[in-house]
C-alpha cells in the first residue's frame, strides 16, 4: 500500500470535514428558532435588553460571516465552544458519550456483518433451497421494519415475557463499583439489545447483498478451478468465493456507517443508551447550537474515518486495486 | 498400455425451460496411459460436459448424470462418495480451462494457488510446497518464477496465467490431465508455446491428456486418437491420422474440408445447416439435417457407433456404402 494514497486520503479527510463545519453552521444558522430566546426562557424571564445581553454575551448579535470566522478560528484549536444548554464545554459532554456511541455502532455493524454474511453465504450454497428463501424473507422484513419498532418490541419482549437482557442504560448501578472484568461483561449485557436493534436493518441487506454477490462468484471460472484441484467445499465457499464476494460487501459496508450513525442515534433514545443521540436530540430541542455543531462534527468525523478505513480494506482485499492512487 | 480411464454409455441431463434434455447420450470412451486423446466437435456438442462428468464436476442441478459408467483405473466413479472425488481430483485427475484470464482466482498470488493445490494432496511442509510451486513455475517456462510467484494473476498476460494453470494441474503429477480449448482465448504464437509446453509436460511426467478443441489443426498435432462428437454422441472415432486422412462420417469429413489451406482458393467453407438443439433431437441421426448423404433410414433410426477395423463411425450411409 502506497503511503503517498494514505496521505492524499488523509488530505482529503481534513478538507471534507472543513467544508462539514461550514455548511453544518450555516444550515443551523438558517433554522428558524432564536437561541437567545430559549437561553432566557430557560432562565426565567425574557426582557428585550436581557436577550440583547445574552445575544451580546454569546455573539449571537454579530453579523453571520463573522460568527462563522470566529467559531472556525475555535474549532482550529479544537474548540467546539461553550453549550448554550448546559453551560459546559462542548468537547466534555461529547466525550463523556462518543465512546458508547462508538462502541454501539462498531458492535452492530461487525454483527450485522458476520451475521449477515453467513446467512448470504449459506443462502448462495442453494440457490433454491429453504435457507435462500429464509433470507429473503428476513431480509424484506428487516428492511422494512423500522428501528425504533424493532426496539420496542424487543423491550416488551425482554421486559416482560423473557427478561434475560436488561431493556435500559449501559451499566447497572449496583456493578458501579466492580471490577474491570465484571464491568465489561455488565457493559456488554447492556448492550446486546440496543446493537441487535441496530443491526437488524443492516444485517438483512447484508445478506442480501452476500447471496447475490456470492451467487455471482460461484459461477466464476476460477471456483470451477479450486474444484477441479480437489478443494472442499467449505474452502470453495469461505476461502476462494467469499474473499471475492466480499469487495461488494466492504462498499456497502462503508456507505451504511452514516446510515448506522443516524440509526445509533434513535436505537440510544430507545434504549437509554448514554451515547450521542440523546445529546443530539437534547440540544435540537434546546436549540444549543454549539453541542448540534459539535455533535455532527463527530459523526461527520466518524463516517469519513469509517470510508477511509473501507477503501484501505478494499486495497487490501482486492490486490488489483494496489499501486492505484 | 493399459486403459486408466473408461468412459462406458455415460448419459448426462440437464434441466432446462424446453425440460429434461439429454446433454451427452452413450458416450464411450477409453484412455491408455501416457496418449493423447483428442475430443473434436463444435460448441455445444457435449465435450466440455463430458471433461466435467469425469471431474465430478457437473453443476448438479440442473445438470445429472443420467446413466453409464466412468472408471479410473477401475474404480467407478460415478457413485464414487464425495470425499473420494475430491481426492482424486487435482491429484490424479487435473484439468485446464479455456480461459486462464478468469480460471485463477484474483484475490490470491499464483503461488499461494500452486501450494494450496500441492497441500491438499500431499503430505508436504508449506515452505516445500512453496520452493516445489516456484520449480514447477520455472518448469512451465516462467522467467524469474521466484518472483513472479508473488505476482497476482491480473500482474501475469494470458500465456503466463495458462502456464500458471499448466504448472497448478501437474503440480501432483495427475496420471489424467484434461484440457479444455486451453489455447482458445490465447494469441496464435503463444498457443503453440503452450502446446509445445504441453507435449514436453506429457513427455516428462507421464500424464494422458484429454485434449477437447474444435481445431482439427490442433488435433494433427497433438493428438493420438480422436473422438468425433456431435450433438451429445461420439460419432467417429480412430487413431488421429486415420481420422484426418480417412474421415467416414459425413461430418468429421466437413469438418477436415473446413481447414483452410494455403493452396486453397480464399474463400472459407463452412458445413451448412446449424447445430440442432438438443431438445429438438428427433429419432434419427442428429445430422441428418446437414448432410448431403441423408435418406429415409437416417431420419427414422438413430445410429450407434459401429466399429469398422480401428476406426469406428455411427453413420448409416457409410455402413450400407452409399458414401
Amino acid at each position: 500500500m502506497s503511503g503517498s494514497y494514505l496521505i492524499k486520503r488523509l488530505l482529503w479527510g481534513v478538507l471534507l470535514m472543513a467544508g462539514v463545519v461550514v455548511l453544518n453552521f450555516l444550515l443551523i444558522r438558517l433554522a428558524p428558532g432564536d437561541a437567545a430566546l430559549v437561553i432566557a426562557g430557560e432562565m426565567g424571564g425574557a426582557s428585550e435588553e436581557m436577550l440583547a445581553s445574552i445575544r451580546k454575551e454569546y455573539g449571537l448579535d454579530r453579523p453571520l460571516m463573522v460568527q462563522l470566522g470566529l467559531y472556525l478560528a475555535d474549532m482550529a484549536r479544537l474548540d467546539f465552544g461553550q453549550s448554550f444548554y448546559f453551560n459546559q464545554p462542548v468537547t466534555g459532554l461529547i466525550a463523556q458519550r462518543v465512546g458508547a456511541t462508538i462502541l454501539l455502532v462498531i458492535v452492530a455493524q461487525l454483527l450485522a456483518i458476520f451475521i449477515g454474511v453467513v446467512l448470504g453465504v449459506l443462502a448462495a450454497r442453494n440457490p433454491g433451497g429453504p435457507m435462500s428463501a429464509f433470507v429473503s424473507v428476513f431480509a424484506t422484513i428487516g428492511y422494512a421494519v423500522p428501528v425504533f419498532w424493532t426496539g420496542i418490541m424487543l423491550i416488551i419482549l425482554f421486559a416482560s415475557v423473557l427478561p434475560i437482557f436488561p431493556v435500559e442504560g449501559m451499566q447497572s448501578v449496583k456493578l458501579r463499583e466492580a471490577g474491570i472484568i465484571v464491568k465489561s461483561l455488565d457493559i456488554l449485557h447492556h448492550l446486546v439489545l440496543p446493537a441487535f436493534t441496530l443491526a437488524v436493518i443492516y444485517l438483512a441487506q447484508y445478506a442480501r447483498l452476500s447471496r447475490a454477490s456470492m451467487l455471482e462468484v460461484l459461477g466464476s471460472d476460477y471456483i470451477r478451478t479450486a474444484r477441479a484441484k480437489g478443494a472442499s467445499e467449505a474452502s470453495v465457499l469461505f476461502k476462494h468465493a467469499l474473499r471475492n464476494a466480499a469487495l461488494p460487501i466492504l462498499t456497502v459496508a462503508g456507505l451504511q456507517f452514516g446510515n448506522l450513525i443516524s440509526g445509533a442515534l434513535l436505537v440510544e433514545t430507545v434504549f437509554n443508551w448514554p451515547g450521542m443521540g440523546r445529546l443530539a436530540f437534547d440540544s435540537i430541542l434546546r436549540r444549543d447550537h454549539p453541542t448540534i455543531l459539535g455533535v455532527l462534527f463527530f459523526s461527520a468525523a466518524m463516517v469519513v474515518v469509517a470510508n477511509l478505513l473501507t477503501d484501505l480494506a478494499y486495497r487490501f482485499a482486492d490486490p488489483r486495486l494496489r499501486g492505484r492512487t | 498400455m493399459s486403459r486408466i480411464l473408461e468412459i462406458d454409455d455415460l448419459a448426462v441431463d440437464f434441466d432446462t425451460r424446453f425440460g429434461r434434455v439429454r446433454a451427452l447420450d452413450g458416450v464411450s470412451v477409453g484412455l491408455e496411459a501416457g496418449e493423447t486423446l483428442g475430443l473434436v466437435g463444435e460448441s455445444g456438442c457435449g465435450k466440455s460436459i463430458t471433461a466435467l462428468a469425469v471431474m465430478g464436476l457437473v453443476p448438479t442441478p440442473p445438470g445429472r448424470i443420467g446413466a453409464g459408467s466412468i472408471r479410473f483405473c477401475g474404480e467407478e466413479l460415478i457413485k464414487a462418495p464425495k470425499s473420494r472425488l475430491r481426492n482424486l481430483r487435482g491429484a490424479e485427475i487435473a484439468m485446464i480451462f479455456q480461459e486462464p484470464m478468469s480460471s485463477l482466482n484474483p484475490v490470491f498470488t499464483v503461488e499461494d494457488q500452486i501450494v494450496e493445490a500441492i497441500m491438499l494432496h500431499r503430505p508436504i511442509e508449506y515452505d516445500a510446497a512453496r520452493r516445489e510451486a516456484v520449480a514447477l513455475l520455472e518448469r512451465v517456462g516462467i522467467p524469474e518464477a521466484a518472483q513472479r510467484a508473488r505476482d497476482y494473476p491480473h500482474q501475469l498476460s494470458g500465456g503466463m496465467r495458462q502456464r500458471v494453470m499448466i504448472a497448478m494441474a501437474v503440480s501432483c503429477r495427475p496420471r489424467v490431465l484434461i484440457a479444455d480449448e486451453p489455447t482458445t482465448a490465447l494469441d496464435v504464437t503463444v498457443q503453440a508455446q503452450i502446446f509445445d509446453l504441453l507435449g514436453e509436460i506429457q513427455h516428462e511426467f507421464g500424464v494422458a491428456i484429454i485434449l477437447i478443441t474444435h481445431d482439427m489443426g490442433v488435433i494433427s498435432e497433438m493428438a493420438d486418437r480422436v473422438a468425433v462428437m456431435y450433438a451429445g454422441r461420439i460419432i467417429e472415432e480412430a487413431g488421429a491420422d486415420d481420422v484426418l486422412d480417412h474421415p467416414q462420417h459425413p461430418y468429421t469429413r466437413g469438418l477436415i474440408a473446413c481447414i483452410p489451406t494455403l493452396e486453397d482458393d480464399a474463400s472459407l467453407r463452412e458445413i451448412p445447416g446449424v447445430v440442432p438443439p438438443l431438445h429438438a433431437l428427433g429419432r434419427g441421426c442428429a445430422f441428418a439435417d446437414r448432410c448431403a448423404y441423408m435418406d429415409a433410414r437416417c431420419r427414422r433410426e438413430r445410429p450407434a457407433l459401429a466399429p469398422t477395423g480401428h476406426h469406428a463411425n455411427a453413420c448409416l450411409a457409410v455402413a450400407e456404402g452409399r458414401l
